[in-house]
């Protein structure tokens, strides 16, 4: 920094046993360190959920400390052990956007450890003071301004493959008869399926409720639509007992929903159709690349594809190198590279709407005591929506793609789940929808999980 | 009257490129990735012709998706206001759809009804619509059956149509068109006045949905209560995509976005598809689920609109069509809500 005036503000949250004591005890010892840190004390490092670290980068804030308890040591037992796994993700997920590391700190302190207190600051604060002020798209000048930043470009890395059409008409037969049976003996009281849309090239969801409407059902490379996202919509579940077609992502967003008890088991029943792939622009669509899937993971009846080949797609999801392309960028390229995509972002909340885990009753973009997350669509309000959806999905998303296919802006938050997929799956080797009887990665913990960012 | 000239093809980039020069700014249909939209123009090499639509309409250049209708800080005890800055050189857009400058259209009597919203007004008149008529819709586009047309002119300024080797013919529509073709006179070639008629019906040719829509939706208590809202609106996931891109849906919401030093008052869309839309301060939602939104985006374009100012809100873009995550389709409902008023319609 060119300006040796230049003060960071950096705020802390803390909790109040561990390290709140511990920088009592460095003022009490009269310790001198750093000003610039803004103490937050909070019951418990479980409590600093990351929505406060978003709230204070978002009001100005040029770096962010949080401390707590050691591991072993919370006064709540393992509120800092949960942190600790949110922690993680939620700064993964900074980096990813663009941040700098150093702006989001952590560290452990004890009641005793007035002077590791003091330490942290300092080198905090010195870090900080290193990189100047925040970067754009935060603090207050940023309301209502637009990012016209000039991002690196990606270069586009489509998958080469085409689709492999497998026996569609004989799976559309099999589901259709499937519902046929499902209606006459009453077994399901609606099933929802696919049927033809408006436009060529377009299926719709469709809700079949009786046995002669099941010819309308239909199936082929365009039936991207995930439906388990109608199992928790009264207008769709009021109809009766649902019988549902799933391909195999949809069948792991089911699995989702029985794990955090959206659904009950014996309330719906999965017609699992073996799945060849989708199609997106006339090509096969990225998951569908690494898809371990096309036999669904839950199903009640299952239709099978006798042509189902999926012997030589080995070649790995096509976002995987540009991932590694934007990690490769700096972080302020990285930076430049998502300004510019949220800046598109009109706030139409489509990506909520279809994705089938975001159920909440009132989402938290729509509170407004307090106003979680910035009203305006400008690059602040857009950059707290986006990581809010983001975070709330990690450990959750079950990679349908959904979100990133309505997007009427483009915006690559397939990019953003697929990071937050894989680095979830190689902490803590867990992967959506799989299982319904483990616990989500975000709400445990193991004492052994690392976390070698924490000071 | 109506005068009319003839832009030669290879004039046109010339004329473009004089006015990327000149105290306007232009305003025209780029590239962005995979699509195509209104940017400020760099260099006239970034403008291209080949796109059905544009991704968003024209009416964010108008009526931006957030604007601040004030700032204001806190000092002491008391708050200072700022006056958001208004000022705002002259536009060019070029290149505007019929569908979309019809939106314009609209746009104004709605932004003039109780008195005048300064905010549009303002950018309305330092702009010039320049339209350019379509010659090949796509298959979600229908105009026509909202009484419309790929060469329609309403809402343009100026209106080119391309009428092959000969270049385009220019319509002159209003006085602001009026002022820049004489300014930019030289690039027009005064001349015999051609009818576009046959580019009209070549292109309304090409058009897959033409119904008869432009009767609107007569409302009755019957049809307000008719199961068939429920019925459409099922898969209806609530979300703001078919308002937001389309060129005549104007709700929006006010709202504070403030901080501990002070604020912007903001002027944000807002889509009747949301459920907090309608929600009141007690809780209650007088539109408790979809099939009422859905209804009432429907009636307000087929129905109430059409009741309080003569014409349908809907221009028949087919964005919201597209764009749906879930194929609702307003030209689809339109005609089973008429089915179901009994009137006759053709497809
Ligand atoms: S991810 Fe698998 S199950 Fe899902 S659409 Fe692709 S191939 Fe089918
Ligand atoms: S779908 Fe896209 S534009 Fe709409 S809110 Fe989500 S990220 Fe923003
Ligand atoms: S976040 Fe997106 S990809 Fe993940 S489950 Fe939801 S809609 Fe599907
Ligand atoms: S009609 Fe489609 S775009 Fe509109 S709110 Fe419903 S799901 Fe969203
Ligand atoms: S309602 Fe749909 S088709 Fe009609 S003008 Fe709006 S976006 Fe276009």
């Amino acid at each position: 920094m060119s300006d040796d005036n230049w003060r960071p503000q950096i705020v802390a949250f803390v909790c109040q046993w561990c390290t709140y004591a511990g920088a009592d005890l460095a003022g009490t010892s009269r310790i001198k360190y750093d000003p610039n840190v803004r103490i937050v004390k909070l019951p418990c490092s479980g409590r600093i959920g990351p929505l406060f670290l978003l709230k204070a980068f978002e009001q100005g804030a040029d770096g962010v400390l949080v401390s707590g308890c050691h591991p072993g040591d919370c006064h709540y037992v393992s509120g800092n052990l949960l942190a600790r796994r949110r922690f993680t993700v939620f700064r993964e997920l900074l980096i990813f956007l663009g941040l700098e590391p150093e702006r989001l700190q952590f560290s452990w302190v004890s009641a005793a450890e007035a002077v590791k207190w003091t330490e942290v600051v300092d080198a905090v604060t010195a870090q900080i003071r290193a990189l100047g002020p925040r970067r754009q798209g935060w603090g207050a000048e940023a309301r209502l301004q637009t990012s016209n930043s000039k991002a690196q470009s990606l270069e586009a890395q489509p998958g080469t493959r085409n689709l492999k059409p497998g026996t569609q008409k004989a799976v559309e037969e099999g589901i259709r008869r499937i519902a046929r049976q499902l209606l006459q003996t009453g077994e399901a009281g609606v099933i929802v399926g696919y049927g033809n849309g408006t436009l060529k090239d377009v299926t719709t969801p469709l809700f079949v409720t009786e046995p002669e409407g099941v010819e309308q059902l239909v199936w082929n490379e365009r039936c991207l639509n995930n439906l388990s996202v109608y199992l928790t919509r009264e207008p769709v579940t009021r109809l009766g007992r649902v019988g549902i077609v799933a391909k195999g992502c949809d069948a792991r967003a089911l699995v989702a929903l029985l794990q955090e008890h959206q659904i009950e088991r014996d309330k719906v029943t999965i017609i699992g159709v073996q799945c060849a792939g989708m199609a997106e622009n006339g090509r096969l669509a990225a998951r569908c690349a690494v898809c371990d899937v096309h036999t669904p993971p839950l199903y009640d009846h299952l239709v099978e594809d006798r042509a189902l080949d999926t012997g030589d797609w080995a070649e790995g999801d096509p976002r995987d190198r540009e991932i590694a392309a934007l990690e490769a960028l700096t972080p302020a390229e990285r930076w430049a590279y998502w300004q510019e995509q949220f800046a598109r972002c009109i706030r139409c909340y489509a990506c909520r709407a279809v994705c089938p885990l975001c159920y909440c009753e009132t989402c938290i973009a729509d509170k407004t005591q307090p106003q979680w997350v910035p009203p305006a669509f400008d690059a602040r309000g857009n950059l707290s929506w986006n990581i809010v959806r983001a975070f709330h999905q990690a450990g959750r998303c079950i990679g349908c793609d959904e979100c990133a296919r309505v997007c009427p802006a483009h915006i690559r938050l397939d990019l953003i789940n697929r990071k937050l997929a894989l680095l979830i799956r190689d902490a803590y080797g867990y992967r959506a929808g799989y299982d319904a009887t483990v616990a989500p990665p975000l709400t445990t913990f193991r004492p052994e999980d690392r976390a070698e960012f924490i000071r | 009257m109506m005068a009319c000239r003839m832009l030669r093809p290879e004039k046109l980039e010339e004329w473009l490129a004089e006015l990327l020069r000149s105290e306007r700014r232009l305003i025209a249909p780029q590239r962005q990735g995979e699509d195509v939209v209104f940017q400020p123009v760099q260099t006239v090499d970034d403008i291209t012709l080949d796109y059905i639509n544009t991704r968003w309409p024209v009416k964010a250049w108008f009526f931006p998706p957030s604007e601040p209708v004030l700032r204001y800080r806190y000092q002491g005890s008391g708050v200072e206001l700022e006056q958001p800055n208004m000022a705002l050189e002259p536009r060019v857009i070029f290149g505007v759809r019929p569908c979309d400058a019809a939106g314009l259209a609209i746009l104004d009597q709605v932004f003039n009804s109780d008195g005048e919203d300064e905010f549009y007004t303002r950018r309305r008149t330092m702009t010039t619509i320049v339209g350019l008529s379509c010659t090949h819709p796509a298959a979600s586009c229908f105009c026509t059956s909202v009484g419309l047309s790929p060469t329609a002119s309403a809402g343009s300024d100026l209106l080119l149509t391309p009428m092959g080797d000969a270049g385009y013919l220019v319509e002159t529509l209003t006085a602001r068109g009026e002022q820049l073709l004489w300014e930019y006179g030289h690039y027009f070639a005064a001349g015999e006045c051609r009818s576009k008629e046959a580019v009209t019906e070549a292109a309304e040719a090409r058009m897959s949905r033409q119904a008869a829509l432009a009767q609107g939706i007569e409302l009755s208590e019957r049809l307000f209560e008719h199961p068939i809202w429920a019925e459409v609106a099922r898969k209806c996931l609530g979300c703001g995509v078919c308002a937001y891109v389309c060129p005549t849906c104007h709700c929006f919401d006010i709202v504070d976005d403030s901080d501990a030093w002070g604020g912007v008052r903001c002027r944000n869309w807002d889509s009747c598809g949301f459920s907090l839309f309608t929600r009141h301060a007690s809780g209650h939602n007088p539109r408790p689920q979809q099939d009422s939104r859905y209804r009432q985006r429907v009636l307000h374009k087929f129905s109430y609109f059409p009741q309080r100012w003569g014409r349908l809100m809907c221009v028949g873009c087919g964005r919201c069509v597209t764009n749906c995550p879930v194929n609702m389709d307003i030209y689809a409902t339109a005609q089973a809500v008429l089915q179901v008023q009994g009137v006759k319609h053709e497809t």
